[in-house]
């Protein structure tokens, strides 16, 4: 069930917000034990909260399509009174005396807050396996990792215990466990969505958006988070839009970019052909497909590598002479932005304002990207390389590689679940938005999902 | 290439010996990519960060 089903169920009383928060608690009861997807349960004030959301509907105070709707969001989102640890011992016992702005519009759109999601450590790597809150499973293949560093999100909204959980993304971690858990997974335009209360990885790279079942359920709710900010600084003063895709919505004539260059290069090829097949089915729909030289984004990644690697390192440096409180893959990620020397930094900056006005010159010629959102499917947990045809590579830097680039350019992209491979595992496709054009990455992603682009519903989910 | 782990010494930031040898490897292949990267930078160009000035109390 979406989002979109469930409110319309709780607006005809064919079911209450108690219902389904105990039909999601009882989800958790049963699933949690294998996946560990959600690391704090908040039955009692969840309970509490969809009680009072059936009375004000009953009494017909709607606060929108969120009311009454189970949730949860990372653990890196601060939530009064609730203990917050980004996944990290160093947080363990971190209870916020405020909410992260985005938990307050939750909140008030109604919404009814399970859980606090699991995450990779700080979240800070992409597999989701916390040496101090244990691994997080996928439910498509619990021997697999659900990507990170949104992980528990991503589980959870694909195994059914939740409608929606809230990630962040620093160089992929909304749209990486999205592509491998099968969800729709959106990252927003930097400076849309509030980053005031979330506990930050990096200070000019992080980005939070909503997981889901479908992208009118991911619209819904940036509808319900966009907006500026003032406690934020990065925060746009940009109007929000309306961002629900309308039934049956056209996406003729929108001008669609294939990459020519380096986005198709070192795939699975499942991931490939899945993706075109997208591509084609979105020109029956009458859109135009472009084909498009991008510049160098292998360049890109370096410089959002170095970007993260200094600011990450920081953040935390306060804390790093402490070694044991880190896990290894954490702990050598520090290390290495610690070595970097500040002119890196700087240069980095100033490269990312190169890359950023190259990158611009694309939207005379289209209106939106289309890339694979990772070169292949969920690995093994365990798994330290990933086999892409010929070619062997390091699983980090594989499943960052054709998303990392878009968190230095700032734009907003959705990951699309557009088939499965050949073992019966998501495959996500990105559409690569201009700055603030949420509206038209949605409107594109909701016709795929309309003319049958998807996956079938996780068997986990189902059983 | 460079020596990380004198570097680090000499840095102070107290890494042991082992967990240099680890993020060598990573280190020198960003280091060869990044490199070249900045030869390229125009002058005039500035970093994409920005510095807010925060209004004084009473205005």
């Amino acid at each position: 069930m979406t989002i979109i089903e469930a409110a319309q169920a709780l607006r005809q009383r064919a079911v209450s917000s108690a219902e389904l928060t105990e039909a999601a608690l009882k989800r958790i009861g049963e699933l949690n034990p294998k996946l560990n997807a959600v690391l704090t349960v908040l039955e009692e004030s969840a309970r509490s909260q969809a009680k009072a959301a059936d009375e004000e509907l009953a009494r017909r105070a709607d606060r929108g399509p969120l009311h009454g709707i189970p949730i949860a969001v990372k653990d890196v989102f601060e939530t009064r009174g609730v203990r917050t640890t980004c996944g990290s011992v160093i947080f363990m016992h971190h209870i916020p005396d405020r909410d992260a702005t985005v938990v307050e519009k939750l909140r008030a759109a109604g919404a009814v807050l399970l859980g606090k999601a699991g995450m990779h450590e700080l979240a800070y790597g992409i597999t989701s396996n916390n040496p101090h809150f244990g691994t997080i499973r996928n439910p498509w293949d619990a021997d697999r990792i659900p990507g990170g560093s949104s992980g528990g999100s991503g589980s959870a909204v694909a195994s059914d215990m939740v409608f929606m959980a809230m990630g962040s993304d620093t160089g992929g971690s909304i749209r990486i466990p999205a592509a491998f858990c099968g969800t729709v997974g959106l990252k927003p335009t930097s400076g849309r969505v509030s980053r005031y209360g979330v506990m930050p990885l990096d200070f000019s790279l992080d980005h939070m958006g909503p997981l889901t079942r479908s992208v009118r359920d991911t619209a819904i709710t940036l509808e319900a988070i966009a907006g500026f900010d003032p406690r934020d600084e990065t925060s746009s003063k940009e109007p929000v839009g309306n961002y629900v895709p309308e039934p049956g919505c056209s996406i003729r004539n929108v001008r669609i970019g294939l990459p020519q260059n380096f986005y198709f290069e070192r795939l699975d090829p499942d991931v490939d052909m899945a993706v075109r097949r997208t591509a084609a089915a979105a020109e029956a729909l009458g859109a135009r497909i472009i084909p498009v030289r991008v510049p160098d984004i292998d360049a890109l990644n370096v410089v959002g590598r170095v970007i993260l690697l200094a600011e990450a390192s920081a953040l935390m440096e306060k804390y790093v002479d402490n070694r044991d409180q880190f896990g290894s893959d954490v702990l050598a990620l520090f290390d290495q932005g610690r070595l970097l020397p500040a002119t890196d930094y700087v240069n980095a900056q100033r490269l990312r304002r190169m890359m950023q006005r190259e990158f611009a010159q694309l939207w005379s010629r289209i209106d939106c990207l289309f890339t694979p959102t990772t070169p292949m499917a969920a690995p093994r947990i365990g798994d330290r390389t990933a086999t892409l045809g010929p070619f062997t590579e390091d699983v980090r830097l594989a499943a960052t590689r054709l998303v990392r680039g878009i968190n230095v350019l700032g734009l907003p992209a959705i990951s699309l679940p557009c088939g499965l491979d050949r073992r019966g595992l998501p495959v996500g496709l990105q559409i690569v938005g201009r700055p603030f054009d949420e509206a038209l990455i949605l409107q594109v992603a909701a016709a795929l999902e309309d003319s049958g682009i998807g996956i079938p519903a996780c068997q986990t989910a189902v059983e | 290439m460079k020596n990380w782990k004198k570097l680090a010494e000499a840095t102070d930031l107290r890494i042991p010996e082992s967990d240099i040898e680890g993020i060598a490897p990573s280190l020198d292949t960003l280091e060869s990519a990044f490199r070249p990267l900045t030869k390229k930078i125009p002058d005039d160009i500035e970093p994409a960060v920005t510095f807010c000035m925060i209004p004084e109390a009473g205005e």
